[in-house]
C-alpha cells in the first residue's frame, strides 16, 4: 500500500496538488527500461511482505470529486488509489517514472510519440488504449466539459492515436513541461465513463486502474476501498501479491485532535500528524514516526510595486530582521528546513549555491536608516486566520517591532485575503503555500506579466526573458542551470521573504511494515507507488 | 385560538423572507472570490477561461441579481445548486446528513428530558439540602461547561483510555444498530447535557414557584397527600416553562451540533455548515440557512400553539 508519510502528507495537504513537472532525462530513451529493474521498483525489503487486514487512514476531508478533473478534489492520495498516472515523479520532483506510459521519445522539436503499457485494465475489465487516452486528452480541452484542468494542456495543438497503444503529441511551441503535465491532473488515465457530462455518477461508480477499487462512497463520512487483484503493476514489479493490504478505510475527520485520539485508540493504522502534536508523539514508543521534507516554500510577499516595500533597502531590511531559526522553533515545533530561496531544497530546479538570509537586527536598522525610516516605519500587510498563522504573524510582528517596523496584519480568510491582494491593500503579505513540481507554474505564474501571483511585483526584463527560456528548453542540463539563474534573481532582488521549507511528520502503528524513509526521499512518490506497505501479521495489530 | 395561529404563520413568512435577502446579500458582501480562493488553494494558478468554466457551472456568473434570481428560481424547484466545496448536489447533502443531526438532536433531547427534568424535581423537593446544592451546582457545570473541551476529555476518557467507546464516526442505524448507539452515546450526551442543566434549573424553579401557590395550598388543606399534591397539582403546571425551554434549546442544539459534530466527526448538517462558511460555499451557507431559520420558526410557532393548547390564559389573551 502507498499510505506512508508522503502519502499521508498528500493527504492531509489535499489542497496541495500533483504539480506540473518538468521533462524527464531519459526523455529520448526510445527502448523502454523493464519496470522491475528500475532503481525505485526495486525492492530492498529484508521482511517478507504479508497479504491481508484493511487499512485504517484518516483526511480532514472526503475526497470530493472522484475524476480529478472535475472541481473539487480534496484528496490527491486517495486519487492515486483509485487512478494511475502516465508518468510519476521521483526524490527530486523530477516526472522521470515511466508508469502508464512504457516510453516517450521526442521525433521532433514540437512531436513526441508516447507509447502505453500493453496489458493495463481498468477495474470495470475494459482495456487501456490509445484512443481512449486521446478522448480523455480532447474532453479535457473541450471547454463544454467545464474542467478546471483545461489550461495545463494550453501548449498542446493536438494529440492522435497512431497505434493501439501509440500516441503523438504535437505542441504550439516547445514545452519542457509536457511529461509533468501528464505527471499531474491530466495524466490521471481515466475511463469512458467518466468523460460524460454526469460526474455525479461516476462519483457513485468510480473506475480506474489503481490499486484499489472503490467500494463503497459515503461522502463527508468515509470512503472504503478494496484490493484490485489484476493490478497492472504488481505483475510488471514481480511481486503479484501487491497491494498487501485487503482494502483502506479513509475516514473522515476533521479535528487533528480527534485523529490522535483515534490513532492511540488503535482505530487508525497511520496518520499525519499536525505540527503541534509532533513533539508529543516523537519520543513515543508505541508509535514509529517519520519526518520527510515536502516542496512546499512557506515565505511572505512584498508589494514591490508601491508603497515602503518598492525600496529594495527596506525589502532588505525586513528580512535580515526575521529570525527564523526562533520561528521554526517556537511555531513550527521544529518541523521544517531554513529556506534559502523559492524552490525546496531537494528540488532539482534549486541552486544549493544559495545561502539563507542571515538574521541581523543592526544591518536591519541601517538598512532602513538609509531609505529614510531611521525612525521608523509602518507597513501592512495580512495572514490566514488559522491559529497557527495567527501565532506566526504574532513572532513576526515582534521581530519586525524590535527594527522599529510596525506590521498593522490583519488576520484574514482566504477569501477575505484574495480580495486583499486583488485590490493590493499590503506591503508584506502571507504567500498561499502551493507544491512546487514543476519550476514553471511557479515562474510564470508567480514572476511574468499576466501570472495571477505577479501582480504588486517589479518584474525585471532579465527575470521575464529567462522565464520564457526555460520554458521551451528541452535539455535538462540548460533548464536546470536557468532555473538556478532565475531563483538566483528572485532572490537577489528581494521580493519574498523566504522562511522555510515544508516538512512533515507521520505516525505509523509499530505493526505496519515496508516503510524505508531513505527510499521514500531517494525515490519520491514513484517509490511511494511502487512499494506497497503491510500489516505484520496480515491484520492490524494493538497499539504499541 | 385560530387567527393566533395564522398571525403567527403570517409573521413566521415573513422573517423568512427577510432571512433569505440579508442571507444573500450578507454573503455577496463578504469581499472575495469563492471559487478563485479555493482553486487558487490547489497550487494551480487557473485561467480566467477555466475558472469561468467552473463559475458557469455552479451559476456564479453575471451580477448579483442575476444570480439571486436563478438561485431563487430554481431553489423553490428543489434544485439547490452544486456545492463548491464538496461537488455534490446540495440537495442530495442534506439527504445524507439531516438524518444524523435528527438522530443528535434526538439523542440530544433525551438527556436533556432525562436528566433535566428529574434533577430539577429533586433538587426542587429537596430545596436547601446538600442534595439540592449539590444538583444545582452540577446543572450550572452543565449550562457552562463548552462542548468542544467536555468532548475532547469524553473521547480521551472513554475512548483512549477506558476504550469503551468508538472515539468518533458514524455508523448508520440501519447497518449495525449497536454501533451506531455506541458512537453516538458520547456526542449526544454533550449536546443534551447543556440542555438538561437549563431544564433542571427551570424546572426547579418553577415548582417552587408553584408550590407557592394558592391552590397548592387549597390541595394540601383539603388533606391531600404530600404526594398527591405535589403530582396532580405542583408538577403539572410546572412543566409549562419546559415547552420554552425547549424552543430555546432547539436553537442552541444547532449552534452546538457545530461544534459536537467537528469533534466526533460526524456528517451532519453542523460540521457541513461550518465547513461551508469557512470556504464561503455560498449554495451551502444559504440553503442550511433557510433551512435552520425554516426549523427554529416552526419551533417557534409550535411553542406558541403548544402554549395557547396548554394555557387557557394565552387563548383569552388572543
Amino acid at each position: 500500500m502507498q499510505t506512508d508519510r508522503r502519502a499521508a502528507a498528500l493527504m492531509i495537504g489535499a489542497s496541495a496538488a500533483l504539480a506540473l513537472a518538468p521533462w524527464p532525462r531519459q526523455s529520448s530513451a526510445a527502448a523502454p527500461v523493464p519496470l522491475a529493474s528500475e532503481p525505485w521498483a526495486v525492492s530492498h525489503h529484508k521482511e517478507r511482505p504479508v497479504r491481508g487486514g484493511i487499512l485504517r487512514v484518516a483526511a480532514p476531508l472526503y475526497i470530493g470529486s472522484m475524476n480529478p478533473n472535475r472541481w473539487p478534489v480534496h484528496d490527491w492520495f486517495t486519487m492515486g488509489l483509485i487512478h494511475d498516472r502516465l508518468f510519476l515523479n521521483d526524490g527530486s520532483y523530477l516526472p522521470s517514472a515511466h508508469w502508464l506510459a512504457e516510453s516517450m521519445v521526442q521525433e521532433t522539436a514540437t512531436a513526441v510519440l508516447l507509447t502505453l503499457r500493453p496489458g493495463v485494465r481498468f477495474h470495470d475489465g475494459s482495456p487501456m488504449t490509445a484512443v481512449g487516452v486521446k478522448r480523455q486528452i480532447d474532453w479535457i480541452r473541450d471547454p463544454d466539459s467545464g474542467t478546471w484542468s483545461a489550461f495545463m494542456l494550453r501548449p498542446l495543438e493536438s494529440v492522435e492515436a497512431i497505434g493501439p497503444l501509440q500516441l503523438r503529441f504535437t505542441f504550439k511551441e516547445p514545452w519542457a513541461s509536457f511529461a509533468g503535465v501528464m505527471a499531474s491532473v491530466p495524466g490521471f488515465v481515466l475511463p469512458e465513463a467518466a468523460l460524460g457530462s454526469d460526474n455525479d455518477r461516476f462519483n457513485a461508480h468510480p473506475i480506474g486502474s489503481g490499486p484499489y477499487i472503490v467500494e463503497e462512497a459515503n461522502p463527508g463520512n468515509f470512503l472504503k476501498l478494496k484490493r484490485n487483484p489484476d493490478w497492472w503493476l504488481a505483475k510488471a514489479v514481480g511481486r503479484p501479491d501487491m497491494p498487501y493490504f485487503d482494502g483502506v478505510h479513509i475516514a473522515v475527520i476533521p479535528d487533528p485532535g480527534v485523529r490522535l485520539a483515534n490513532f492511540r485508540a488503535g482505530k487508525l493504522d497511520v496518520m499525519q500528524l499536525a505540527k503541534s502534536q509532533y513533539p508529543l508523539m516523537m519520543g513515543d514508543r508505541r508509535a514509529n514516526v517519520y519526518v520527510e521534507p515536502l516542496p512546499i516554500t512557506t515565505m511572505l510577499r512584498f508589494n514591490s510595486a508601491r508603497g515602503a516595500c518598492a525600496d529594495i533597502r527596506v525589502r532588505k531590511a525586513i528580512g535580515h530582521a526575521i529570525d527564523r531559526k526562533a520561528l521554526l522553533a517556537s511555531t513550527q515545533h521544529g518541523l521544517g528546513r531554513i529556506a534559502s530561496g523559492l524552490f525546496p531544497g531537494d528540488h532539482w530546479a534549486h541552486d544549493p549555491a544559495l545561502a539563507p538570509m542571515r538574521y541581523d537586527p543592526a544591518l536591519a536598522r541601517e538598512l532602513l536608516a538609509q531609505a529614510g525610516h531611521g525612525n521608523g516605519l509602518t507597513i501592512t500587510g495580512y495572514m490566514h486566520n488559522s491559529p497557527p498563522s495567527q501565532t506566526l504573524a504574532g513572532a513576526i510582528r515582534a521581530m519586525l517591532r524590535n527594527v522599529g517596523v510596525t506590521w498593522q496584519v490583519d488576520l484574514l480568510a482566504p477569501t477575505a485575503m484574495s480580495a486583499r491582494y486583488e485590490q493590493g491593500g499590503f506591503d508584506l503579505a502571507y504567500n498561499p503555500s502551493s507544491w512546487i513540481y514543476d519550476p514553471d507554474i511557479q515562474a510564470t505564474g508567480g514572476y511574468q506579466p499576466g501570472g495571477i501571483g505577479a501582480r504588486f511585483r517589479t518584474l525585471d526584463p532579465d527575470l521575464v526573458a529567462m522565464i520564457d527560456a526555460a520554458r521551451t528548453e528541452m535539455r535538462f542540463a540548460q533548464r536546470q542551470a536557468l532555473y538556478h539563474a532565475i531563483e538566483g534573481k528572485i532572490v537577489e532582488d528581494h521580493l519574498n521573504v523566504y522562511l522555510w521549507w515544508e516538512e512533515s511528520a507521520t505516525a505509523m502503528q509499530k505493526y505496519v511494515r515496508g516503510f524505508d524513509p531513505a527510499m521514500e526521499i531517494a525515490h519520491g512518490e514513484a517509490w511511494t507507488y511502487s512499494h506497497s506497505l503491510w500489516f505484520e501479521h496480515g491484520r492490524p495489530g494493538k497499539p504499541g | 385560538m385560530g387567527s393566533l395561529l395564522i398571525a403567527r404563520a403570517a409573521q413566521a413568512a415573513a422573517v423568512l423572507c427577510i432571512v433569505v435577502l440579508l442571507a444573500f446579500a450578507g454573503i455577496h458582501l463578504v469581499p472575495g472570490d469563492a471559487l478563485l480562493a479555493a482553486i487558487g488553494e490547489t497550487g494551480y494558478e487557473a485561467d480566467s477561461r477555466s475558472l469561468e468554466a467552473v463559475r458557469q457551472a455552479y451559476g456564479m456568473h453575471g451580477p448579483v441579481t442575476t444570480q439571486f434570481w436563478h438561485w431563487l428560481s430554481h431553489f423553490v424547484q428543489g434544485d439547490w445548486g452544486r456545492s463548491i466545496g464538496t461537488g455534490q448536489r446540495v440537495t442530495e447533502m442534506f439527504q445524507q446528513r439531516l438524518p444524523v443531526t435528527l438522530e443528535l438532536f434526538a439523542g440530544a433531547t433525551f438527556w436533556a428530558f432525562g436528566i433535566g427534568v428529574p434533577v430539577g424535581t429533586i433538587s426542587a423537593l429537596r430545596q436547601g439540602s446538600r442534595l439540592d446544592r449539590l444538583l444545582s451546582a452540577a446543572a450550572m457545570v452543565g449550562v457552562s461547561v463548552p462542548t468542544f473541551w467536555a468532548g475532547i476529555l469524553m473521547i480521551y476518557v472513554f475512548a483512549v483510555w477506558l476504550q469503551w467507546l468508538p472515539p468518533s464516526g458514524y455508523t448508520p442505524f440501519g447497518t449495525d444498530p449497536s454501533l451506531n448507539l455506541q458512537s453516538m452515546l458520547m456526542p449526544t450526551f454533550i449536546l443534551g447535557i447543556h440542555s438538561a442543566g437549563l431544564l433542571a434549573r427551570y424546572v426547579r424553579s418553577s415548582l417552587l414557584d408553584n408550590m407557592r401557590q394558592d391552590y397548592v395550598r387549597t390541595a394540601r388543606s383539603k388533606g391531600l397527600s404530600e404526594r398527591e399534591v405535589i403530582a396532580r397539582h405542583a408538577i403539572k403546571p410546572s412543566l409549562l416553562p419546559i415547552v420554552t425551554v425547549v424552543g430555546l434549546s432547539w436553537g442552541h442544539m444547532l449552534a452546538g451540533a457545530f461544534f459536537v459534530e467537528v469533534i466526533f466527526a460526524l456528517p451532519g448538517l453542523g460540521r457541513m455548515g461550518l465547513e461551508a462558511v469557512f470556504a464561503k460555499d455560498f449554495p451551502v451557507i444559504q440553503a442550511l440557512l433557510v433551512v435552520v431559520s425554516l426549523n427554529v420558526l416552526v419551533m417557534n410557532f409550535l411553542v406558541d400553539a403548544a402554549y395557547a393548547l396548554l394555557d387557557p390564559r394565552v387563548r383569552l389573551v388572543a
